[in-house]
């Protein structure tokens, strides 16, 4: 039984993080949400760290592998929901996480997936002519 | 004797109270978050950054903007006397910590000089979008949310209208 369960909505996998991730939880995450993407050829990562109270380097740096991951796999990655304190501590770190794109709430996470495929697509279309 | 110097007490007393009070609120006035427009945030910043006063301004800023649902923070530093490393540091900080929540910070209110000193510093602000004054990053937030600002016809002041001019 995954402790994050992956919801596929669309052409976008949604990965809501129940609890405090863990260094194997966070390793079981990837490999599991790089499988799914392979497998349904989803476009777009949301994965929601809501609740996570703690980010630390180690899962400061899977979350990196996992959009670096994702982008291999064309897809795009956002991670929304990072807390205040979260995001002052990470700072605090020198934990940036460049690369890594991120939203306020799941709903602006969506937003932006949606905005990304678009310019995908005119890019697409002007890139055939 | 003694009455004198626990009266001289008092006084020590009342003057470090007040001073701490004045020390409060010139920490709660010394940041405040504008919402200027629904979506955009606008922080005033005066006088110097220390490591204190960004941690305050992070807070707040952070705060507001899960509490509002800002995408755009517009950072103006048209206050701020003398950019160094250290102030830039923590401008850079603030910027970092707001993109983890998903907002956009624009620093404005860079003068020549400024532009000027952070170059023969070194300090690299490539990742960061900056204008000259507010209204220009006021402008470049609208566009940001694909928002734009048009004139509906002649201007009219309102001190015009009022003394009959019209």
């Amino acid at each position: 039984m995954p402790r994050v369960p992956i919801l596929r909505l669309g052409s976008t996998l949604i990965a809501a993080v129940q609890e405090d991730l863990y260094d194997r939880d966070a390793l079981e995450l990837q490999e599991a949400l790089t499988a799914e993407l392979e497998r349904t050829g989803a476009r777009g990562v949301l994965l929601d760290v809501s609740v996570v109270e703690t980010i630390d380097s180690y899962l400061g740096r899977v979350l990196r592998d996992i959009a670096l991951g994702a982008q291999l796999l064309g897809a795009y990655t956002v991670v929304v929901g990072i807390q205040p304190a979260v995001a002052v501590t990470l700072v605090e770190l020198g934990l940036e996480l460049h690369g890594v794109r991120t939203a306020l709430n799941p709903e602006k996470g969506l937003a932006l997936l949606q905005r990304l495929f678009r310019a995908e697509r005119r890019r697409g279309a002007s890139d055939g002519r | 004797m003694a009455q004198e110097r626990s009266r001289g007490q008092t006084v020590s007393d009342a003057q470090a109270a007040t001073i701490a009070q004045q020390r409060e609120t010139i920490r709660e006035l010394q940041t405040p978050v504008i919402q200027v427009w629904e979506g955009i945030l606008a922080l005033p910043i005066v006088g110097s950054l220390d490591t204190a006063r960004t941690q305050d301004m992070n807070e707040a800023l952070l705060e507001r903007i899960v509490q509002t649902g800002s995408e755009i923070v517009i950072l103006d530093i048209t206050g701020v006397p003398v950019i160094d490393t250290a102030v830039a540091k923590h401008l850079l900080e603030t910027v970092s910590a707001a993109r983890l929540l998903g907002a956009e910070v624009l620093i404005v209110g860079l003068s020549a000089h400024t532009a000027m000193t952070l170059v023969h510093l070194g300090l690299d602000l490539s990742g960061v979008t900056t204008r000259t004054t507010m209204a220009k990053g006021l402008e470049l937030a609208f566009a940001r949310l694909g928002l734009e600002v048009v004139r509906r016809g002649p201007p009219a002041p309102a001190a015009a209208l009022d003394r009959g001019d019209l």
